[in-house]
């Protein structure tokens, strides 16, 4: 069989995630915690109130379990480019007849098939089955939410694409790759519902890619958006991955001149 | 007709000069120093299609950024390269794919997995047809007698083994030109011998270009009809490999063995080494001291029983090109 040479990439790093089944275990609970935390902290905060400026905690409790399955699934690896080019193996995936960025895309896709489902279907069935989550607007708003979903992780992983090729001028990315999921977890609105920002802080966002990973797909699968909205966000999206990507590929072609390769 | 052609190749890095200690990190917190290090200057040269090329120099001489340049994973900072009509740094992916690798101190193969594995990717991202693939596992295995570990973890394997398995993964894909940078690093001395004859059959039998670092003058001496010498990133010597004995071997021994315990009286500009049983070993430059006097001298004066002439080994010509002792016989000046 001939595959091809993303595909095999994908393949590999599917298969070669199944070697830790400890950790992949403690994966799956820490996704579950993190959902039922977050619950109990909104269920306080209602305090028995059955909707605040016209948010259900259902829909809230939808948003969290959405945006945070997603965020298991989606989980880049922000340190794949920074690992190689701090190892120097950099210089061997050079020699590869194949696309850097395809690649990346590849060894992401097999982690994200991975992690949806081993990750997200466990935790999500046990997060439904505990607590109850609110069921899709129709199917026609459940397949629109696939696609942008989609959509979402492209826009995640154009940033991160676009945060590791800093590496090549600074080599320990940690901190901005740091500030980077402070951004994306606060602003994204996967913690606090965007629905509760205060109007300036949202009039902001809508500026930012943030509010295009998750609330988006979140917003239309709880039926919040006429069709017309729909094709507005999901272009919106669209837009943020063409223009992150681009930024980051010029700073990848940039970066090539200025590889150094470590330890000889 | 030049197959790689090298035109004024340079290439600087530049490298953060950090005192040591505490007041030396806040010092480079505030103010970094940088220092420019040129790993490569202007170097040129070219190679013919299925020509074998020793490329030596010392630790740090621009050896490894040169294969680096051509291999398409460096740019160079001015010149230009160009490989096949292709120029490798700027057409990567349509060139790379018709090259071999090998990185005797980096493995491309997965740490975790078979080796099989590792060649079964290559295979995918290379896109080499069944047939190619298994005539060429097929010949290699046996060549470089892999059969017995090819199941094994990467991991699991000996230095002398992974090169081996690396030199495959680097020739899976039949690729015209390949670049060897020091492929028998930490290999014994069996290892060696296989690796080297592997490595010659491949370019007899396969026509194929090869480059090849290393710092074990025999695998140059047992493989490659040519050599360029680097040093301090400059190119010292290109030619070939008697010829450099020609060039910079200007040393000659004359090993003499006399009837009877000898005193020596000193003579100027040689220099005498005592042997033991009455042997004594003159050693001088060509240029400085004309054979036939100091063979005269030595017959009239003492009574000998033999005498040898010898020229130094390449080894001991290539220390002194490194420390910057040798002499260019045919322009008489001292290289840098």
């Amino acid at each position: 069989m001939k595959l091809s040479p993303y595909f095999a990439y994908a393949k590999k790093c599917f298969l070669g995630r199944s070697a830790y089944r400890f950790d992949h275990l403690m994966n799956i609970l820490s996704t579950c915690l993190q959902i039922f935390i977050f619950w109990g902290i909104y269920r306080a905060l209602y305090g028995g109130n059955s909707e605040v400026d016209g948010i259900t905690l259902p829909m809230v409790t939808t948003n969290f379990m959405l945006s945070m399955g997603l965020g298991a699934v989606f989980c880049t690896n922000d340190y794949f480019l920074p690992d190689k080019i701090h190892d120097g193996s950099i210089s061997t995936e050079l020699l590869r007849p194949i696309s850097f960025p395809g690649r990346m895309v590849a060894e992401n896709a097999g982690n994200a098939l991975f992690n949806l489902i081993f990750r997200f279907a466990p935790a999500l069935l046990a997060a439904v089955l505990t607590i109850g989550m609110s069921a899709p607007a129709g199917a026609a708003m459940f397949g629109m939410f696939l696609i942008s979903a989609l959509l979402g992780y492209g826009v995640l992983w154009a940033i991160s694409f676009t945060v590791q090729m800093s590496a090549f001028w600074f080599v320990n990315v940690w901190s901005i790759t740091t500030i980077k999921n402070v951004f994306i977890n606060v602003l994204s609105g996967s913690m606090i519902p965007l629905w509760f920002m205060p109007g300036w802080m949202s009039g902001v966002l809508r500026f930012t890619p943030f509010s295009s990973i998750y609330f988006t797909p979140v917003q239309i699968y709880l039926g919040q958006l006429n069709n017309w909205e729909i094709a507005e966000k999901c272009a919106v999206q669209l837009v943020w991955i063409v223009l992150i990507y681009l930024v980051g590929d010029m700073l990848w072609r940039k970066g090539q001149r200025k590889l150094v390769v470590q330890g000889g | 007709m030049s197959f790689i052609e090298v035109k004024n190749v340079s290439k600087t890095f530049c490298i953060n000069k950090r005192q040591s200690g505490v007041t030396g990190m806040l010092a480079n917190l505030f103010a970094p120093k940088y220092e420019i290090k040129e790993a490569v200057k202007d170097i040129s040269f070219s190679i013919g299609q299925g020509e074998m090329v020793g490329f030596i120099g010392p630790n740090g001489a621009g050896k490894s950024t040169t294969i680096k340049m051509l291999s398409g994973i460096l740019f160079p900072e001015s010149g230009e390269i160009t490989v096949g009509g292709l120029i490798p740094y700027k057409q990567r992916k349509a060139y790379v794919g018709s090259i071999g690798v090998v990185f005797g101190q980096k493995s491309q193969l997965q740490w975790d997995l078979p080796v099989i594995d590792s060649f079964e990717l290559l295979k995918a991202i290379y896109r080499v047809p069944e047939e190619v693939y298994q005539k060429n596992m097929k010949r290699y295995t046996e060549m470089l007698e892999m059969g017995g570990f090819i199941h094994q973890p990467v991991r699991q394997l000996s230095l002398g083994q992974r090169m081996r398995a690396d030199i495959v993964a680097a020739l899976l894909h039949s690729p015209k030109i390949v670049f060897f940078d020091e492929p028998t690093i930490g290999v014994d001395v069996v290892g060696k011998e296989t690796i080297r004859n592997f490595i010659r059959e491949l370019n007899e039998q396969d026509n194929v270009t090869m480059l090849f670092t290393t710092h074990d003058m025999q695998d140059i001496e047992k493989t490659c009809d040519r050599l360029i010498i680097i040093d301090a990133g400059r190119k010292v010597y290109d030619g070939t490999l008697p010829g450099i004995r020609e060039r910079y071997g200007t040393t000659r021994q004359l090993d003499v063995e006399f009837s009877l315990q000898q005193e020596i009286e000193p003579m100027e500009k040689v220099a005498v080494v005592d042997l033991g049983d009455n042997k004594k070993r003159f050693v001088f430059e060509s240029h400085e001291i004309h054979i036939n006097e100091l063979m005269n001298q030595l017959l009239n004066r003492y009574s000998i029983r033999d005498m040898n002439i010898s020229e130094p080994e390449i080894e001991s010509i290539i220390r002194k090109i490194y420390s910057g002792e040798a002499r260019d016989a045919k322009s008489g000046c001292k290289e840098a």
